[in-house]
């Protein structure tokens, strides 16, 4: 096995992703633009994008902004911009971010914010605050909000839900068209047009499924860093050709990796899975991590863009299949949902213990996981590092008391090898 | 959930006779403490109990059922048990829950309801699903987030009737019909148009009856056996009421002080409205979760004598009226509040409003900078302060609201000069 001292491997087609990105925010500004016009929205991480793409209405998002000014360690100034408006610090960060950004026209795209949205998409399954947030921007904005209402669906989709969540795709066709003033398509080629964009969103969540797959040989071929950073076309450029396309490369790549037996990891000793979005300004943590032969082979966040599988939308009524699929989203199924799914994929990857970012931005996410540390402890006879941070705001991350619980993890983990 | 924390000695208010002053003790006694109130309630011989934590839990349906219902609001102070199972970003008050929910015995209800609101407290009822006591009844209400649009009525009926059929678990308890849903419906608006005369008589006398009485109270009515709250709430408003026509003019330096609007969610125990008048304010009108909002339903939906019988249409008319009544901001869309808030502000006089921000609520905060804006535009000056463990820190709170006061009583008499 090749071992090189760098900490971390990138990855060859990470420089391609640097395109993909600058080519979607160029995109979007370009869709302002008298000449080049195409109506813009503002959706949120679960939204049934595919409905957007099949009418021609480019998505942006404001969560993936979030993360990029993140990594950038540029949202803090963004983040007091809204609390000096009143939001309190004790908000989303994401939201935070994008709303001081927004208020105070100032952003990390070439020193502008998020093109202005012509209409809104928000979708509950992830959390209640991006209800809260979209309304302020459609207040901000005075443009018109689409709330996908999906109630909790704790052990699954009842038939009165799914009837719900349908109902309202129905509506979102609708208000899509009023919103951009166009004239409703043909029923039939609607429904094609869909089914090619859905068929365009399978295929990459196959493949991105096949990424996780990859790593479940030791070495691991990627470790959580390149799965953070590869997330961005899953989540922004789901159903287009391009994110099909890119994860092709990733997908070689990876396969490459594997087959010379090269690890992301440079002398991988422990496998660990991450819980919860990652900490954009702070990758030195799980470089960190790495150094000490600590690999990430597997994470809930980047594992909840595999859960897309659109077979059913193929071939079945479409707005069902999404009716479904985005009532079951990671955030918006029960904590036992939640737990095998933990439990399954610490079983596939063969993970020796679990890191749980308990994100203070975000309670739909963190709240929930003191129960299933313990399950991982109690069930699994795993360890697990609980780390007090959040995705974006530095402000809320101790360094000195992380690393020292770290390095107490990390020696447990040895203990038990 | 106990009364650790709840100040001793009876609550402010000029009652002139003795059956009043004896409703208005049992109703408070059992708002301060539901536990107690319980555990008598039990030895004496009643029925089943049915705890609830969020005021979308229509209790109509927990009364149809044949059971009591009780809305568990916390235990106030420092947390205990819910610690180790909730980040200390949770709000104080979904913790408070879980808190009180966990150091019950067991043997005060049957089981315990929650209703689809925030992202806290669905965290709170999953957490008590795992922890809850073995053979207690647990029911998620999952409510819709938006309050129109397709399909949003018949998915709210929809879960009322699953809410309707679930509660045939609960021993004792009895099928919920068009009939007793009927009734119930008539004795929750009768303890509703009760306390809407008590807040009548809270925003034309406070010094008669203090805003922290009154939520006392109206915590009261979410605990007492309800039969026994209408008729206490019927008792003390009439009795109130002959003591303002009795008193038409404010006493000593009573009707000088400034009067406010309080806004917020659920408060855990009077303490910060105290506080709020200590510091020199009447509290005239509220927009809280036991207060305005909790009656300040659509009008037309209430329950109709001549009404058909059926559960169907029974349970679409409490649909009707949940998805009516002033939304809290879990829901979607926010304008009817604005306006509530706004228009009570108008209609009740008020010279300011304090916003009671429970520390870590996510769906108050986003709503704060919007609803000050408006308040501000309107004419009224605001105050934010954050509640934490049911408490305001006591000194910082107390200085700023004292100067909060002096603003408005200078403003008040700039006012009059002018
Ligand atoms: S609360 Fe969590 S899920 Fe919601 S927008 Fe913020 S980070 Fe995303
Ligand atoms: S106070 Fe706010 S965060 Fe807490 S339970 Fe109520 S709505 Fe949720």
């Amino acid at each position: 096995m090749k071992t090189a001292t760098m900490p971390d491997r990138r990855l060859k087609v990470d420089s391609e992703l640097k395109r993909l990105i600058l080519r979607h925010y160029l995109g979007a500004f370009r869709a302002k633009r008298p000449l080049t016009r195409r109506p813009v929205a503002w959706v949120t991480s679960g939204a049934p994008v595919e409905i957007l793409l099949a009418l021609g209405i480019l998505p942006v998002y404001p969560e993936n902004y979030g993360a990029l000014c993140g990594s950038r360690k540029a949202a803090v100034p963004y983040c007091e911009e809204a609390e000096k408006a009143g939001y309190s610090l004790d908000l989303c960060a994401y939201a935070r971010n994008s709303i001081g950004s927004m208020l105070s026209g100032r952003g990390e795209l070439g020193g502008r914010p998020l093109p202005a949205p012509d209409l809104l998409l928000t979708t509950k399954n992830i959390c209640g605050v991006v209800v809260k947030w979209w309304e302020v921007v459609a207040r901000h904005y005075g443009c018109p909000l689409f709330v996908l209402d999906t109630p909790f669906a704790a052990d699954g989709v009842t038939p009165e839900q799914k009837e719900y969540v349908r109902g309202q795709l129905e509506d979102l066709v609708d208000f899509c068209l009023r919103a951009t003033r166009r004239r409703r398509p043909p029923r039939e080629a609607f429904e094609r047009r869909l089914r090619e964009v859905l068929d365009l969103s399978g295929q990459a969540t196959a493949l991105w499924q096949e990424l996780q797959v990859l790593r479940r040989n030791s070495p691991t071929p990627a470790s959580a860093l390149d799965m953070f950073t590869n997330l961005f076309p899953i989540v922004t450029l789901r159903g287009t050709q391009a994110c099909v396309d890119y994860y092709r490369k990733v997908r070689d790549e990876l396969s490459e990796r594997v087959r010379r037996g090269e690890g992301a990891v440079p002398g991988e000793r422990f496998r660990l899975v991450w819980d919860n979005i990652a900490i954009w300004y702070n990758f030195d943590l799980v470089r960190y991590l790495h150094r000490r032969g600590a690999a990430f082979v597997g994470e809930t966040y980047t594992d909840a863009w595999g859960l897309y599988d659109f077979k059913e939308a193929r071939v079945g009524d479409p707005l069902d299949a999404m009716a479904e699929l985005y009532s079951l989203v990671l955030l918006n199924v029960g904590l036992e949902v939640r737990k095998e799914r933990l439990f399954r994929m610490v079983r596939l990857q063969r993970a020796d213990g679990v890191v749980f970012h308990s994100c203070r931005s975000c309670k739909t996410y963190s709240l929930g996981q003191y129960e299933l540390a313990r399950a991982v402890r109690d069930e699994l006879g795993l360890p697990t590092l609980i780390i007090e941070a959040d995705m974006v705001d530095s402000r809320a991350f101790a360094s000195g008391p992380t690393v020292t619980r770290i390095d107490a993890f990390l020696e447990l983990l040895s203990g038990g090898l | 959930m106990n009364g650790a924390s709840v100040a001793a000695g009876p609550p402010p208010c000029r009652t002139a006779g003795e059956a009043a002053r004896a409703a208005l003790e049992r109703l408070v006694r059992a708002g301060a403490d539901p536990v107690s109130y319980l555990r008598g309630r039990r030895a004496a011989g009643a029925g089943p109990a049915v705890g609830y934590v969020c005021g979308y839990v229509p209790e109509e349906v927990i009364l149809a059922a044949g059971l009591h219902p009780v809305r568990l609001g916390g235990r106030p102070g420092p947390v205990g048990p819910a610690d180790s199972r909730l980040q200390s970003f949770a709000c104080s008050f979904a913790r408070a829950c879980l808190d009180g929910l966990l150091t019950l015995t067991g043997s005060e209800v049957a089981g315990v309801v929650f209703a689809y609101t925030c992202d806290s407290l669905r965290a709170v009822a999953e957490s008590w699903r795992i922890h809850a006591p073995r053979g207690t009844f647990f029911h998620f209400l999952n409510l819709p987030a938006r309050l129109k649009g397709r399909g949003v009525e018949d998915y709210t009926r929809a879960a009322l009737s699953r809410f309707a059929v679930s509660l045939q678990a609960v021993e004792g308890g009895r099928p919920v019909t068009g009939e007793s849903l009927e009734a119930a419906a008539r004795l929750t608006a009768a303890v509703r148009a009760g306390l809407g005369r008590l807040a009548a008589v809270r925003s034309a006398r406070p010094d008669i009856l203090p805003g922290s009485t009154f939520i006392a109270i109206a915590r009261g009515a979410t605990v007492l056996d309800r039969g026994e709250a209408a008729r206490d709430l019927d008792t003390l408003a009439a009795d109130l009421e002959a003591v303002v026509e009795a008193n038409p003019l404010p006493g000593d330096g009573a009707g000088s002080r400034p009067r406010v609007l309080v806004t917020g969610g659920f408060l855990e125990t009077e303490g910060p409205l105290r506080l709020i008048e200590e510091a020199g304010l009447d509290i005239a009108a509220d927009d809280l979760c036991l207060g305005g909002r909790a009656l300040a339903f659509g009008a037309g939906t209430e329950a109709r004598p001549d009404a058909e019988s059926g559960l169907g249409p029974a349970l679409a008319r409490l649909a009707a009226l949940y998805l009516g009544r002033v939304p809290c901001p879990t829901k979607h869309p926010p304008e009817r509040r604005f306006a509530f808030v706004c228009d009570e502000a108008a209609r009740h006089d008020v010279d300011g409003v304090v916003f009671l921000l429970q520390k870590f609520c996510d769906p108050h905060a986003f709503d704060y900078p919007e609803l000050r804006h408006r308040l501000g535009s309107a004419g009224h000056p605001s105050l934010l302060l954050e509640v934490e463990q049911g408490a305001l820190s006591r000194g910082q709170a107390l200085t700023r609201l004292e100067a909060f006061a002096e603003g408005l009583r200078e403003a008040m008499e700039g006012g009059r000069a002018g």
